[in-house]
C-alpha cells in the first residue's frame, strides 16, 4: 500500500466495452506522479479508451480507476485534457487569450465574469508558454508549434496537475516536436503528471520516460525502453489479441478479379 | 419623392411601426443565432428545420384558426419533431445526422403542402412561405420581443457554455459541461426564432435573416463578440432597409430583406479585407 501514495493514477482491471467491440481488458497499471508517461499501441488498442477511461467519460465494464485518493469525478479540474490537433477549427474567431482563458471557466459560475485571481492564472500560463506577445493573435495565425502550445497554456490555466494529451506530436514538425519535448520535460521537472497516447513507437521511446504498452490488453508497462522492447512490441502488434481480433484475416475481405 | 419622404414618411402608418419594431427584434436574436450556426456547420440544418415548421403551422391553422398560440405550439412541435427525431435517426439506424435531417425535412415540407391545400381557405400560401411585414400583428410584436429577450438572455448568461461547445466539445464535456443539453437548447432557440420570424420573413426565406448577417460578419470579424455585434446590426439595417423596400416596391418583405442581406454578403465575400475575394487574389490573405 506505501507505494500507492506515489501512484497518482491507478488503474485494477479497467474493462471497457464498445457495444460488442472490447477496448480495453482488464488493464491494471499504475502511474507514478510525476512521471511522463508514453500510451503506446496499435491502432484499436484502446489508448484513447484509456486516456477517457482515466477522465471519467466511460462507464466501465469492470474494474476501477483511482486518482490520487478519490473517484475521477470528484477531482475532474484537476485532470486536463489536450484534444488532437483535427478537432479544432481553426478558423474559429478566437484568439489566443481567449483559448487560454477557457481553462477558467468551469471554476465559475453561470454568467460570471473572469476574477482578478483568474487573469492572474491566465497571465502565468500565457507567460510560460511565450505566448504573451501572440495573446490577442486569431488561433489560425499561428505556428503548429505555437498553436499546440496555446492549449498547453489552457490546461495550465485550469489548474491541472494531471495533463492526458491525445497524440500530441501529430501534423508537428522536427523543431516543434523538439520545443514540445522540452515543454513537457520542463512540466515533469516541476512535478507535474503526463500520460500521452503515441503511435509513434520511436518518438515514445526517444522522449519519454514511462511506457504502457496497450492491445486491448495490457502487454507492459514500466520504464519506456523495457515496456517498449523489440519482443513486447511484436506481442502488441503482430500478437493475436489485435483489436481486429483473431489472427490475420485478411486474407479473405477482398476478392480480386483474375 | 425626396429622401425623407422615401425614408420616413412610410412609418407614420401604425403597421409600418409595427413592421418596423418586428423586423428591428428580429434582427438582434437573429443575427446573434446566425453565428452559432454558422459557427457550428448548421446552417443548411437551420434552414431544413425551417422547412420542416410548415405542417406544424398548416395543422394548427385548420384545427384552431388563426390563433397566434396555436400557430407558435405547432410550428414548435414539428420542429422539434424534426430535430429530435433525426437525431434519434441517426443514433438508432445507420444513417447520417445531415441525411436524417434532409430526408424529415422534405416529407415535413411536403405534408404541410398537402395540409395547406386541404383546407382550401383564404389562407394565403404565398403569405406562409415568403412573408408579410405589413400584417403584422399586435400580439406578434408581443411574441417577437419575448423571443429576442429569452435569446439575449440565454447568450449573456450562457455566452461561455456556448462559446466553449462550439469551440472544443470535447473539452466541455471533459470539464463537467453537458454538451447535449447546449445543443437541445440552442435548436429550440432557433426554432423560436424561426417561428417569431414567420409573419414577416416566411417560412421558405426565415433562415436568411439568420444566416445572411452571421456570414457577412464571419468575414469581417476574427473575434467572438465583434463577430456578433457586426452580425446583428448588419440584420438590423438590411430588415429595415428591405422593409421599405417591401413598402415602395410592392415585394413580399421576406424577398426584400433577404436581398438586401445577400447584398451585404456577396459584398463582403468580395470586398473584405482580410478573408475575401480581392484580398485572395492579390495573396494578402491569410491562408495558402
Amino acid at each position: 500500500m506505501s507505494n500507492d501514495l506515489h501512484n497518482i493514477i491507478r488503474c485494477r482491471d479497467v474493462t471497457a466495452r464498445y457495444g460488442r467491440v472490447t477496448a480495453l481488458d482488464g488493464v491494471s497499471v499504475d502511474i507514478p506522479c510525476g512521471s511522463l508517461t508514453a500510451v503506446a499501441g496499435p491502432n484499436g488498442a484502446g489508448k484513447s479508451t484509456l486516456l477517457k477511461a482515466i477522465l471519467g467519460w466511460l462507464r466501465l465494464t469492470r474494474g476501477e480507476i483511482r486518482i490520487g485518493d478519490s473517484h475521477p469525478q470528484h477531482v475532474l479540474p484537476r485532470l486536463a485534457y489536450l484534444p488532437q490537433r483535427q478537432t479544432i477549427d481553426w478558423d474559429f474567431p478566437i484568439t489566443v487569450r481567449e483559448v487560454v482563458e477557457q481553462g477558467r471557466y468551469p471554476s465559475l459560475g453561470l454568467g460570471r465574469r473572469l476574477r482578478p485571481s483568474d487573469h492572474e492564472r491566465i497571465e502565468r500560463a500565457l507567460e510560460e508558454l511565450a505566448l504573451v506577445p501572440l495573446a490577442a493573435r486569431q488561433i489560425r495565425m499561428l505556428s503548429g508549434g505555437q498553436q499546440q502550445r496555446v492549449f498547453l497554456a489552457r490546461a495550465l490555466a485550469q489548474g491541472a496537475d494531471i495533463f492526458l494529451l491525445d497524440e500530441p506530436f501529430n501534423g508537428l514538425d522536427r523543431f516543434a516536436t523538439e520545443e514540445l519535448t522540452h515543454i513537457l520535460l520542463g512540466w515533469k521537472a516541476q512535478g507535474r503528471t503526463v500520460v500521452a497516447a503515441i503511435h509513434d513507437i520511436e518518438l515514445a521511446r526517444r522522449h519519454f520516460e514511462m511506457g504502457v504498452l496497450l492491445a486491448t490488453h495490457l502487454v507492459a508497462a514500466g520504464p519506456v525502453a523495457d515496456a517498449l522492447s523489440e519482443a513486447n512490441l511484436e506481442t502488441a502488434f503482430l500478437g493475436s489479441h489485435c483489436a481486429h481480433g483473431g489472427d490475420i484475416s485478411l486474407v479473405r475481405t477482398a476478392r480480386f478479379p483474375s | 419623392m425626396s429622401v425623407s419622404e422615401f425614408l420616413i414618411a412610410p412609418f407614420r402608418y401604425d403597421f409600418m411601426q409595427r413592421g418596423l419594431l418586428t423586423a428591428v427584434l428580429l434582427g438582434i436574436s437573429g443575427g446573434l443565432l446566425g453565428c452559432v450556426l454558422v459557427l457550428r456547420r448548421l446552417s443548411l440544418m437551420g434552414d431544413a428545420l425551417a422547412h420542416s415548421l410548415l405542417p406544424g403551422i398548416a395543422a394548427a391553422y385548420l384545427l384552431f384558426g388563426p390563433s397566434l398560440p396555436a400557430l407558435f405550439t405547432g410550428a414548435l412541435f414539428a420542429g422539434l419533431l424534426t430535430a429530435l427525431g433525426s437525431a434519434l435517426l441517426s443514433r438508432l439506424t445507420r444513417v447520417k445526422e445531415d441525411a436524417a435531417f434532409g430526408a424529415l425535412f422534405v416529407v415535413l415540407f411536403g405534408a404541410g403542402v398537402a395540409l395547406i391545400n386541404l383546407a382550401r381557405t383564404r389562407l394565403n400560401i404565398l403569405e406562409f412561405l415568403f412573408g408579410n411585414v405589413l400584417a403584422v400583428s399586435s400580439s406578434d410584436i408581443a411574441l417577437t420581443a419575448a423571443t429576442t429577450a429569452v435569446t439575449v438572455l440565454v447568450f449573456v448568461v450562457g455566452y461561455r457554455h456556448i462559446v466553449l461547445e462550439t469551440f472544443d466539445p470535447v473539452f466541455y464535456r471533459a470539464t463537467g459541461g453537458r454538451g447535449g443539453l447546449v445543443h437541445l437548447g440552442l435548436l429550440t432557440l432557433v426554432v423560436l426564432n424561426l417561428v417569431a420570424s414567420l409573419q414577416t420573413m416566411g417560412i421558405v426565406l426565415s433562415l436568411g435573416l439568420f444566416l445572411l448577417p452571421a456570414v457577412s460578419a464571419y468575414l469581417w470579424s476574427d473575434h467572438l463578440r465583434s463577430l456578433l455585434a457586426i452580425s446583428s446590426g448588419i440584420a438590423v439595417l438590411c430588415a429595415v432597409a428591405g422593409i421599405l423596400i417591401s413598402y415602395h416596391a410592392g415585394f413580399p418583405s421576406g424577398a426584400s430583406i433577404v436581398l438586401c442581406l445577400g447584398f451585404v454578403f456577396f459584398f463582403s465575400a468580395v470586398a473584405s479585407p482580410r478573408h475575401g475575394l480581392l484580398s485572395k487574389l492579390r495573396g494578402g490573405g491569410d491562408k495558402i
